[in-house]
């Protein structure tokens, strides 16, 4: 008979099996015992878990609690006798906290999207965005574009002769009169006065005053621009090693940013002109507020395949007018991983 | 029609499989398509036909068609 319970320290040796059992799947859970972590308790063994990350979300203005449904696993993907289990979590979860969401995920062909889709969650693609900075690296790097032989051998071309530039730049538009923002070492006074003045305009987003962000940005290889009263962007200069989707690009990323819809615009221009001035191969990010994504637009961005999904539960779907209104990128969840 | 028949009709549905290959025996572990996402499918029909939720621990005990109907015939009393 299983039972869903916190993770206790007795049931790390159990966790540590769980995870030698699971392990061509190719994710692991956490093997430290956690209040927040539940695992699904089978006799001696454990056969799955899950963990909630409790945050406050604002609503225009309004605060309510919700929790991030983050790495559920059943052991039903390599033992088809626990196909239920990833059902039993996740009705456990909702019962704990029944504003849920979930972020990421690898598309919403994979299995969890899809089983949150039949029990009635919300589900929307996070726009992903690029811009091309150095066209030859991008031409000769990027992933998806390459599949086959004759794509690459015409995309190594183009790069060399310079083909490549001449045609992405006719697809970008250039910027003018964007000043860079510049680099802080934490968030201060002046990210609660941007919190306080820009949260109520957005029809759902996640607490980013200086506290929150300096407790989650704090020991991560983050880069806080301050673009002056209006804003801020957290970005990522990456140099990426044989990634499956950006080759070996030094990749930069706006990964998470905030001021009032209307000053998004200025963020984004200053972030983008920082990471070109870096001299970055290319320039990404995922946004789902329709203000963004039009500050990225506006910016020379083009919209690209995204995997990165958004799940909301039926509870969470009633205070969310529309997709477009909630602040959401890879700055929420997990954060910036993978960039 | 009973609700063991019931079960089965909604298997055959949702697994795509021909009602006579569906029997009280049968398992997730002998029927390809009956994943994860499918047992969902499977559980959340029987709600929807049935009027009923399932608790967590009893979505545990539906390991087969035939445990999925006792279960359900519990349920609805």
């Amino acid at each position: 008979m299983i039972a869903i319970r916190p993770f206790t320290e007795e049931w790390t040796g159990a966790v540590r099996d769980f995870n030698w059992r699971i392990a061509s799947n190719g994710f692991l859970f956490p093997g430290q015992a956690a209040a927040n972590h539940f695992i699904a308790v089978d006799g001696d063994a454990v056969r799955g878990g899950y963990i909630l990350r409790h945050q406050q979300f604002w609503f225009r203005g309004e605060p309510r609690d919700v929790a991030h449904y983050r790495l559920p696993l059943s052991e039903g993907i390599v033992d088809k006798a626990y196909v239920s289990l990833g059902m039993q979590l996740l009705r456990h979860a909702l019962k704990q906290q029944p504003m849920l969401y979930g972020l990421g995920m690898g598309g919403v062909d994979k299995a969890l999207p899809r089983m949150l889709k039949a029990m009635g969650w919300g589900l929307w693609e996070v726009p992903f965005l690029f811009k091309v900075n150095r066209a030859a690296a991008f031409l000769r790097n990027i992933q998806p574009l390459r599949k086959t032989a004759l794509r690459r051998v015409a995309m190594d071309l183009a790069a060399y002769s310079g083909l490549g530039w001449a045609g992405l730049r006719a697809l970008q538009r250039p910027l003018h009169g964007v000043s860079a923002g510049g680099v802080v070492n934490s968030f201060d006074g002046w990210a609660d006065e941007v919190w306080r003045s820009s949260s109520p305009a957005y029809g759902a987003v996640a607490e980013r005053d200086a506290e929150t962000l300096n407790a989650f940005y704090g020991e991560q290889n983050a880069i806080r621009l301050k673009v002056g009263s209006a804003g801020w962007a957290i970005v990522l200069d990456t140099q990426m090693h044989g990634d499956k989707y950006f080759g070996d690009m030094r990749v930069g990323s706006v990964a998470d940013c905030l001021a009032a819809p209307p000053d998004a615009p200025q963020v984004i221009g200053a972030a983008v002109r920082f990471l070109e001035q870096r001299g970055v191969d290319l320039i990404v990010s995922n946004q789902l507020h329709a203000a963004w994504v039009a500050a990225l637009r506006g910016s020379g961005f083009r919209v690209g395949p995204s995997n990165f999904v958004f799940a909301a539960s039926k509870k969470l779907l009633e205070l969310i007018p529309e997709a477009a209104e909630v602040h959401m990128n890879r700055g929420d969840g997990d954060g910036p991983i993978h960039l | 029609m009973s609700v063991l028949e019931q079960v089965r009709t909604a298997a055959s549905d949702i697994l795509q499989i021909a009602p006579e290959k569906i029997t009280e025996a049968s398992t997730p572990e002998q029927i390809e398509s009956w994943d994860s996402v499918q047992h969902l499918n499977l559980i959340l029909a029987l709600e929807t036909q049935f009027g009923v939720e399932f608790e967590p621990e009893e979505i545990e005990q539906m390991k087969s068609i035939g445990k999925i109907a006792t279960v359900v015939e519990a349920k609805i009393g």
